[in-house]
């Protein structure tokens, strides 16, 4: 909201220079966006936050300044006539949960024409166009109370004043010159044949205030916060609908009513001529909130001298009822209805005596809160990084073609997407790592190694589920499969597993996936994109892919222990094989781990070869066997019966050949 | 086969005997023991022989192999006093360095420095209902105050809580441990958070936050500040400035957001802080009691602070990110940059 400090200048008298007028009200809590010089004035534009409906009028404004500079506030009220009553025209509210207050009065022979430079001047320094005289008057009146007011052509009105909702479809010409079709969660003032207003929001076309215009009637009213809200959703905010979302000052909406009655008989001629109401006018309301020093002082950690604490609420516009020494009475006056209970008046004390005045201190801590999975991730994160993978953030919104195109069929849509790409939350981390891979690709970066730590989301039969999981994902040649499968193993074992079961898992778009189980419970998949998927994506590199639940794998996390490692050396000793293609290499390690007796250390491949020198359907393959014992060092002949043992038992196997 | 194996294993080990450099030694090792070696050549008729053979020539060969190796190794010690010299101009090999996001990084950063003073992390779920994300948070359903908070609904059947949406902060992890625990509780909790805003260089529909909540019998307004103020010496310097500002928000009253003095400029006013001196870094207060009174905690006896930050927004600062998309590309030419760990 822009004010004008001319305009403040109306109510309190003033003398301090525009920078430290800023720097009150924003160390207050009016933050100022800036402040310019226009002509002789100096305009601020502030943010009001959506509690402090009083500081969107100068009269709110400058009740704050004689808070922050201790210089009072003159508020001049006008004289409240409400007779003769309004003759031939009857107000009528349908609902009163909608408007619960609805005031017209008739000023008739009103000379429409161009604003006094001085009023001018006000409203249009506060951001607002000058139109007529007529205008500029309730726009005037708005900005100083924070009440919006409309004027009407009265003799354009036909019949009784209606406040009600609108028919589907029922056709609305705005005073901005659009056409809209209403419904039923617009409310409207209408007239016996049309509708004349969008309530709270703009008036209509056809009774509007031109040179021609005689007679007014002039509306002041209070429109729920809600219905005004919707409304103006499906239309256009408004000067007058963002107050009335914000609530006005109940009392304010007679005064401000009269003050514009007032201005239009000395600056366009008119002489009113009839009152009518509906609804309920506001009662005097007594809040009285009791405020305990003790209190106060716990709250905040300082003591406010009491003295002090009752100037503050008195600038503020607040009164004081009994006081003692631990407690004091206040009353909230009527344009602050957003102060409800103590500590609202421990932030308006607290607020204008400085935050910066309260001491900062560090509490002594305890603690019920156990501790999560959080740490778990981080060590995770770190082990990953220590293997050299690069982490990730990908969007968790997907889009449904995607997550149909990958067969993924449990996603959660999202009701209001602001566009088609992002419409459903993923149901696998595979989405991101394709993105993430893709775009490195066509920046001409290769052999990329990711891995991301997020929730994944999948649609129940009763709800959702919401689980935390880890993918790897990597691009490049096939050596990077086995590359993956030893980062697996690699962290199965920082966890402190020993066995890790890898079983076929037919899983749709990849070809060869395995499943990672651990202790039988299976914990994920890993395996390579089939060709024809990462065609779809357009992606050059195969791409292999991993994806764990983090719950679980936090799960199967075992304490450690020292365990004892062999002293004695290790004696190794190669075979070489010729292998058929549709032979697996677990079948071999299967073969030598039954027939190692227990001084079976590892096994590694040390060579593989393709091509010349070796019978068709068959590769050639170099196994390194370790062998070790525990308790002595192994002799050269007792390796080489072992050896042999299983040099047998691999050349009986179907498919396997010495080389 | 017998005399082969014995005339390769005299002419080896007499030239390994007569080598005199580690090169030399090297064309050794391949000729007699790599690939296309005659060893390998006799390797390969092994499968061809009757079994009786093959156990013994393997046998004899394997010894050979290691005969030579031995011969060929303990050369090369002899060589230790004439060092062969390195070219150390060569250009460095390269290495791929583990890298962690910098916006992980940066949350970890922050919930550290809290964690050592007691807090503990909780991390709430991303799928949240309306009552948890704004009822008992005191944002009514309807009112301007839900404006800040636009919200991405979700199509899940509605429950008794509410429609289902995914959390626009993370204030509601407050309202799960203090349903779940009693005070006193001191907690941090980061995460994902989502709002339908359109992208551009300063708005993502996805960023992340952290939250931090402590609540006791005494935890006060001065706490707070103290709170806080430890945390911007720790996370920014030594010698930073905090500035409490009055503001509103549904869940706190009273209610501040904190602007750190400017690191960039030391306040003679910058591009980074829009020429003002002050960086808005966060938005806290003091837990209402409507809060707490939603979890059924008692607020004549307990009362605690409430802060949330955006983490994206403090590592742009931090490390003069312009663009918050730069986050979620994840090209490898950014991800190299941040490798603090």
């Amino acid at each position: 909201m822009k004010f004008s400090l001319n305009f403040v200048k109306e109510f309190i008298d003033l003398k301090i220079t525009p920078e430290k007028l800023c720097e009150l009200i924003t160390s207050a809590g009016i933050e100022v966006e800036q402040y310019e010089k226009i002509e002789n004035d100096w305009v601020f534009d502030v943010e009001v936050t959506s509690n402090r409906y009083d500081w969107l009028s100068h009269i709110g404004i400058a009740r704050e300044i004689a808070a922050v500079s201790g210089i009072p506030v003159k508020v001049k009220y006008p004289k409240i006539i409400t007779t003769p009553a309004l003759k031939h025209k009857k107000i009528i509210i349908k609902n009163e949960s909608d408007c619960p207050l609805y005031i017209g009065r008739r000023i008739a022979g009103v000379k429409v024409e161009k604003s006094p430079a001085w009023l001018r001047e006000r409203v249009e320094h506060c951001g607002v166009s000058s139109v007529n005289n007529i205008v500029d008057i309730t726009n005037y009146c708005m900005l100083k109370w924070g009440n919006p007011l409309h004027a009407f052509d009265y003799d354009k009105i036909e019949g009784d004043i209606y406040v009600r909702r609108a028919k589907k479809g029922e056709p609305f010409l705005g005073l901005d010159g659009k056409e809209r079709e209403l419904v039923p969660e617009n409310l409207v003032i209408a007239d016996h044949k049309k509708v004349i207003a969008l309530a709270g929001v703009i008036g209509a076309k056809n009774t509007e205030v031109d040179e021609h215009t005689k007679n007014i009637l002039l509306e002041a009213a209070i429109f729920s916060p809600v219905v005004t809200r919707r409304s103006r959703r499906l239309t256009v905010e408004t000067d007058s609908s963002y107050r009335f979302e914000r609530r006005v000052c109940p009392e304010y909406v007679e005064i401000a009513s009269s003050h514009a009655n007032e201005l239009i008989h000395s600056f366009a001629n008119g002489t009113f001529s009839g009152y009518a109401y509906a609804g309920k006018k506001p009662k005097e309301r007594k809040k009285k909130i009791p405020l305990y020093f003790g209190h106060l002082e716990h709250y905040i950690g300082s003591a406010i001298p009491q003295k002090e604490i009752k100037t503050i609420l008195t600038h503020l516009g607040f009164s004081l009822g009994a006081s003692s020494k631990t407690k004091l009475d206040v009353n909230v006056p009527p344009f602050r209805l957003d102060v409800d209970q103590a500590v609202d008046l421990y932030e308006e004390i607290a607020r204008v005596y400085g935050y910066d005045k309260i001491p900062s201190s560090l509490p002594s801590i305890k603690n019920r809160m156990p501790v999560g999975l959080y740490d778990f991730k981080k060590s995770l994160r770190d082990f990953l990084i220590s293997m050299g993978l690069q982490e990730t953030v990908t969007f968790s919104i997907t889009s449904q073609e995607l997550m149909e195109r990958l067969q993924q069929g449990e996603g959660i849509n999202l009701i209001n997407p602001l566009r088609v790409q992002e419409n459903m939350m993923r149901t696998t981390l595979l989405t991101g790592a394709l993105d993430v891979i893709k775009h490195n690709l066509n920046q001409q970066t290769h052999n990329l190694e990711f891995f991301e730590i997020a929730d994944i989301y999948k649609k129940q039969k009763d709800g959702f589920k919401e689980t935390p999981s880890l993918a790897i994902a990597m691009s490049g040649g096939p050596e990077k499969a086995c590359r993956l499968k030893g980062m697996i193993e690699l962290l199965i074992k920082w966890l402190n597993i020993d066995m890790t079961g890898f079983e076929p898992d037919a899983r749709a778009h990849f070809t060869n996936a395995l499943k990672v189980s651990v202790e039988k419970k299976e914990i994920g998949f890993f395996g390579k994109l089939d060709k024809k998927t990462r065609d779809g994506f357009d992606i050059k590199e195969d791409i292999f892919f991993c994806e764990i639940d983090m719950a679980k794998l936090a799960g199967i996390k075992k304490d450690k222990k020292m365990k004892t490692f062999g002293r004695y050396p290790a004696v190794t000793r190669d075979i070489s094989l010729a292998v058929h293609t549709d032979t697996l290499f677990k079948d071999i390690e299967e073969i030598i781990t039954a027939h190692a007796g227990g001084y079976l250390q590892k096994i590694e491949v040390v060579d593989t070869y393709r091509g010349e020198n070796i019978e068709k359907g068959y590769y050639g393959l170099t196994v390194r066997i370790s062998y070790q014992s525990q308790e002595k060092t192994l002799t050269s002949d007792e390796v080489d019966a072992l050896h042999g043992k299983i040099r047998q038992a691999i050349t009986d196997r179907p498919g396997v050949q010495l080389r | 086969m017998e005399e082969k194996i014995k005339q390769i294993k005299e002419q080896a080990l007499n030239e390994i005997d007569r080598a005199e450099t580690g090169q030399v030694i090297e064309e050794l090792r391949v000729r007699y023991l790599g690939r296309k070696s005659e060893i390998s050549q006799l390797f390969s008729q092994i499968p061809k022989m009757d079994s009786a053979d093959k156990g013994k020539y393997g046998k004899e060969l394997n010894i050979l192999k290691q005969t030579i190796a031995t011969a060929l190794d303990e050369k090369t010690g002899t060589f230790g006093a004439k060092e062969e010299k390195i070219d150390l101009t060569l250009p460095a090999a390269s290495f791929q360095k583990g890298t962690k996001h910098v916006l992980s990084h940066t949350t970890e950063a922050i919930c550290r420095i809290f964690e050592d003073l007691g807090f503990i992390v909780y991390e709430g779920t991303e799928i949240e209902n309306e009552w948890h994300n704004f009822s008992a948070l005191n944002i009514p359903l309807e009112h301007p105050s839900r404006d800040a908070f636009d919200t991405f609904y979700l199509d899940v059947p509605e429950k008794r809580e509410g429609k289902y949406l995914l959390r626009s902060h993370t204030s509601p992890s407050q309202i799960h441990v203090m349903k779940k625990l009693k005070p006193p509780l001191a907690v941090i909790s980061p995460g994902r958070v989502y709002r339908p805003d359109k992208v551009d260089a300063s708005h993502s529909f996805m960023f992340h936050q952290v939250e931090g909540f402590c609540v006791d019998t005494d935890i006060n307004f001065a706490h707070l500040k103290g709170v806080l103020l430890h945390f911007a010496r720790r996370y920014y310097s030594p010698d930073v400035k905090l500035r409490f500002r009055p503001h509103f928000f549904p869940f706190t009253e009273p209610s501040a957001e904190v602007d750190v003095s400017c690191m960039i400029c030391h306040q003679k006013g910058c591009s980074v802080c829009s020429q003002k001196g002050w960086i808005e870094i966060l938005g806290c207060g003091m837990i209402h009691p409507n809060v707490l009174g939603a979890c059924h905690i008692d607020p004549k006896k307990y009362q605690g602070f409430a802060f949330g930050m955006g983490v994206d927004r403090i590592a742009m600062q931090k490390y003069g990110i312009n663009d918050i998309r730069l986050f979620y590309e994840n090209d490898k030419r950014f991800l190299d940059q941040f490798d603090e760990v």
